[in-house]
């Protein structure tokens, strides 16, 4: 389609994509960027964007059993993991997924413009000092190549660029306090109000002592950073993240003004706060919640070309060398049909940015960057346990954004050589995720119970608003056999490949189980919930440990497929996330991390990603 | 686009008025009694054009006209800031907005408070005369139009009458007129979601800066369909009157539009037909006492007024009230469009009436 020779290629619209865009376009540096989604998803003028974000919200409030990926359109030629798909038995081939098992992995992302941060719920807790030395710490996983301290910077930029509301204050827990941010830092925004409910939950919660294997615990509730609109911290200086050519890294510089609320790409004026909608997953209506398209509307846009509908294929090799010569991608216009046209796309360096999962199937598709049979490997995700019951008093679920609490007890601490560190969000959902509810609360009391009218409604009235929620994000550890694989047999639509799943539930996750549902027994007690967790031997991602059954569920934190290390024969990208084998090859997102820690991946990605544009910009600039 | 940006930057905007001239241009502007009267004018002409903008918002049918919808509201939104931007310079001045008593609900259909009484405004559903009436709300006044403090033609020529007394005044006046609580003005963290950064007002280029905000909003810049906003950080946008006439022309401009020419852009769809079929000019009146429309009417009023005494508190001395606003705004938007979807006669729907109710 295009001769033109680029600075960079990037694969991928995300927020990886989109922060690369944003700051190497403002750098100067020419882009492509390639979107295997469809085009209305990026439509640039106010006018369309507002209607294709209606039709988004169309699709999920029309739709009965609603799912991560319901408001986006389902396409044949780039198809996104639909987790209504995940099955109890392994092996199968129904999806997009082919899961060999034992294990379903059951979490999904999302190929459309903006990827998944279109349905992302907007935690974004910063990574903890010891989850970057698992290793040393806690013979554990892998240390990673960086440490916390050289991340910080970056963090910074991410959480500028993210737009995070929240209290730097109240991050207080196992090795995690004020020095984590330094003296004088401040998010952007102030902290989102906490929900009714988490009032009710931190009554008895707040300072309770829980016992664990003979160790105590003191358990506190804090609030959650997160990316969504509030109001904005008077005390906040930063502007914006810029190359500066003459120290050749990124700074952010300050300003005198105050933090400029990012609304809704299509209405600068809508979504200037979080308004409550509580549908932040899988879309939130007025665009308070931080998504990708957002950053990418900063771009330069004279300096970015962009290509939807374009799924990149194959990374293609110079005939002698190993520097990456194009990206080979298929141009479909029919979303459903068969046909595509084959292009390639080249520039001067490559970035694949389009999730852990489409980077790997690309990589081994193309046979590159995996001299260290590495690539595919390590997959990760948090393993959700989730416990629910009934509040003695009504907490009144929904009111809020998703999430506004957290329980940072169990992110760390010597237990982490035994089993897996979690972190505790308190949701504000009520039994939506386990049960359905409430749309089976009603199901329930009509076909089962044969109710309407009065005494419907009172039914509904007196549990719906007690139901409650607790979840145990427990820390997968990197495994070589969790992996992604590619076979001839599996292919989509455009004859690209479908990725290929093995997967398990090693021991420590189990234990991890065990010991987080014992935690939440204690808390149960502790405020009188009267507790109606079940886990069924028929749920998919059932376990057993220690005679009891635990079911955990995917919190859509896909990581590690192509981790970042200190030497080539144990990792694909180096700490500069460049690629060891191709010089010209950069990986970013999610895929690079070595190991997952209990934090929400996307922000300590994003900050990843402001290194990989440094080393990028760096790259450059030395070559010209 | 970068073209118009810096031409438009380029331009010298606040002028600072000529102080011996102020004085003859204030007319009947004549202490800062008047002053502060004509301010307190100044936020119910602001606030006189929500409930016809709101119900002609409300009128179209979920779904349907993304580009009216998304027009009207803006707008809305934009005189919503008007009106606080308004207030803060009354209490600037040391003055005390007032927007819950009876006489500042305006009836409708009616004219603007202090008008010269060319067109009168009603409230109705979405239609080619509805337009027609916001046009004429936001027509900009004609280069060298006199500053008109009372009877004012256009409402720039209103604005202008105040900023001239508003330079005399703080020139005349020993230690000046911008004497207010500082604690009474509302700023971004109070405001948003609406129109534009709302900030303090706390000295006389703070003043003028605001009026020229909402001046170039809705009338645009003299030579220019464009209004000022690339100041106040936001993207290019065109002014009020312009928007309205791209419904009316069913037409976009382009971002070499003059205000001479009609819009000669892509077309928009309007479709008059996607609207409810409201009775213009509801009222209680037209309901037996205790019918299910009277008390559905008779809440609707309950909160607006719930709401106009939350922003009555906010602009006294409560800036937090506005928080609270927030949940009525959106009742008053899902209690009109339920009105607006009640049957009431002559094939014609019920309509939330915006009346004053104790």
């Amino acid at each position: 389609m295009t001769e033109k020779n680029y600075d960079v290629v990037v694969v991928g619209s995300g927020i990886a994509g989109a922060v690369l865009a944003k700051v190497l376009t403002q750098a100067g540096k020419e882009v492509l960027m390639l979107e295997a989604g469809l085009t209305a998803g990026m439509a640039l003028t106010p006018q369309d964007d507002y209607e294709n974000y209606q039709s988004y919200l169309q699709r999920f409030y029309e739709t009965t059993i609603k799912a991560t990926n319901t408001p986006y359109p389902e396409i044949e030629d780039a198809p996104s993991i639909n987790v209504l798909d995940i099955q109890a038995q392994t092996p199968y081939e129904t999806g997009y997924m082919v899961q060999l098992g034992p294990l379903p992995f059951a979490s999904d992302c999302l190929r459309a413009p903006g990827g998944t941060t279109m349905h992302w719920l907007g935690n974004v807790p910063r990574m903890l000092p010891n989850d970057f030395q698992m290793k040393t710490r806690y013979d554990q996983g892998v240390d990673w190549p960086i440490c916390y301290d050289d991340l910080v910077p970056y963090y910074e930029m991410a959480e500028n660029e993210i737009g995070v509301a929240g209290d730097v204050d109240a991050q207080q827990g196992p090795d995690m306090s004020r020095s984590n941010y330094g003296p004088d830092y401040v998010f952007p925004m102030d902290k989102i109000p906490q929900s009714y409910q988490d009032q009710v939950w931190m009554k008895s919660t707040n300072g309770l002592d829980v016992s664990l294997y003979g160790q105590h615990y003191t358990v506190n509730c804090i609030s959650m950073p997160q990316g969504r609109n509030s109001t904005p911290n008077n005390d906040y200086r930063y502007a914006n993240t810029v190359w500066d050519p003459a120290s050749q890294s990124l700074i952010l510089t300050t300003t005198d003004e105050n933090y400029e609320v990012v609304g809704a790409t299509w209405n600068s004026y809508t979504g200037e706060r979080c308004e409550g909608n509580a549908s932040c997953v899988p879309i939130c209506p007025v665009q308070a919640k931080y998504n990708a398209l957002k950053t990418l509307k900063k771009a330069d846009t004279s300096k970015l070309d962009i290509i939807t509908k374009a799924v990149a294929s194959k990374v293609l090799i110079e005939p002698k060398g190993t520097d990456v010569a194009g990206i080979m991608y298929k141009a479909y216009t029919d979303p459903d049909s068969i046909e595509y046209t084959p292009h390639i796309a080249k520039g001067k360096i490559y970035v694949l940015a389009c999730s852990a999962i489409e980077n790997a199937k690309l990589l081994l598709a193309s046979n590159v960057a995996n001299s260290s049979d590495q690539v595919g490997r390590n997959l990760m995700d948090h393993m959700v346990l989730l416990t629910w019951g009934l509040l003695p008093e009504k907490g009144y679920p929904y009111r809020g954004p998703g999430c506004t609490t957290y329980i940072p007890t169990f992110r760390d601490g010597e237990f982490r050589k035994d089993f897996a560190a979690w972190i505790s969000p308190i949701d504000n959902w009520g039994w939506s995720w386990p049960t359905f509810a409430p749309g089976s609360d009603v199901t329930n009391a009509v076909i089962d119970n044969a109710m309407f009218g009065k005494d419907l409604r009172s039914h509904l009235n007196a549990d719906v608003p007690r139901q409650t929620l607790l979840h145990f994000e427990c820390e997968q550890a990197p495994c070589a056999d969790n992996r992604i694989t590619i076979s001839e047999k599996y292919k989509d639509h455009l004859d690209n490949f479908r990725p290929v799943i093995q997967y398990d539930a090693s021991d420590y996750m189990r234990k991890s189980f065990k010991a987080a549902k014992h935690v939440s027994d204690q808390i149960f007690a502790a405020n009188n919930i009267e507790d109606h967790t079940v886990y069924s031997p028929t749920e998919a991602d059932y376990v057993t440990w220690d005679g009891q059954g635990y079911t955990f569920r995917g919190a859509g934190h896909i990581v590690g497929t192509h981790r970042m290390g200190s030497s080539a024969d144990e990792s694909v990208v180096d700490k500069n996330q460049r690629t060891w084998d191709h010089q010209n090859l950069y990986l970013v997102g999610c895929g690079n991390m070595p190991t997952l820690g209990t934090s929400n991946p996307t922000l300590t990605m994003t900050a990843m990603t402001y290194q990989a544009a440094e080393s990028i910009l760096k790259q450059l600039e030395s070559n010209n | 686009m970068n073209a118009i940006i810096q031409q438009r930057q380029g331009r010298k905007r606040h002028k600072r008025k000529n102080h011996d001239k102020c004085y003859k241009k204030c007319g009947t502007i004549r202490s800062v009694k008047d002053l502060r009267r004509h301010l307190q004018t100044a936020i119910e002409i602001e606030h006189a054009t929500l409930p016809p903008y709101l119900t002609a918002l409300y009128s179209i049918k979920e779904g349907t006209n993304a580009f009216a919808y998304q027009t009207i509201q803006s707008v809305a939104m934009e005189e919503m800031l008007h009106m606080i931007l308004a207030c803060n310079i009354l209490n600037a001045i040391g003055g005390h907005p007032a927007v819950n008593r009876k006489r500042f609900v305006p009836s409708y259909p009616g004219y603007l408070p202090h008008s010269s009484d060319a067109f009168i405004v009603g409230l109705g559903k979405l239609s080619p005369d509805a337009i027609n009436t916001f046009l004429a709300i936001e027509q900009p006044a004609a280069s060298g139009s006199p500053p008109q403090p009372d009877h004012w033609d256009t409402i720039g020529q209103f604005y202008e009458a105040i900023e001239y007394a508003l330079c005399h005044f703080d020139l005349v006046t020993e230690g000046g007129i911008f004497t207010g609580d500082v604690s009474y003005q509302l700023d971004e963290n109070d405001y948003y979601g609406g129109g534009g950064k709302l900030f303090k007002v706390c000295n006389l280029r703070d003043s003028i800066v605001a009026i020229q905000e909402i001046l170039s909003q809705g009338e645009g810049m003299s030579d220019s369909i464009f209004d000022s906003d690339e100041l106040f950080g936001e993207a290019v946008d065109i002014a009020h009157y312009y928007k309205f006439n791209e419904i009316k022309e069913g037409r976009r401009y382009t971002l070499n539009g003059t205000p001479d020419k009609p819009p000669q852009g892509e077309k928009v769809d309007v479709d008059y037909e996607q609207v409810y079929n409201m009775q213009p000019n509801p009222s209680i009146k037209n309901y037996p006492e205790g019918s299910a429309l009277w008390q559905q009417t008779n809440d609707f009023n309950k909160t607006y007024m719930a709401l106009l005494d939350s922003i009555h508190d906010a602009v006294n001395g409560n800036p937090d009230e506005l928080k609270r606003a927030i949940p009525l705004m959106y009742d008053i938007k899902y209690k009109a469009i339920a009105l607006m979807k009640t049957p009431y006669k002559d094939g014609m729907t019920a309509g939330p009436s915006f009346e004053f109710v104790r």
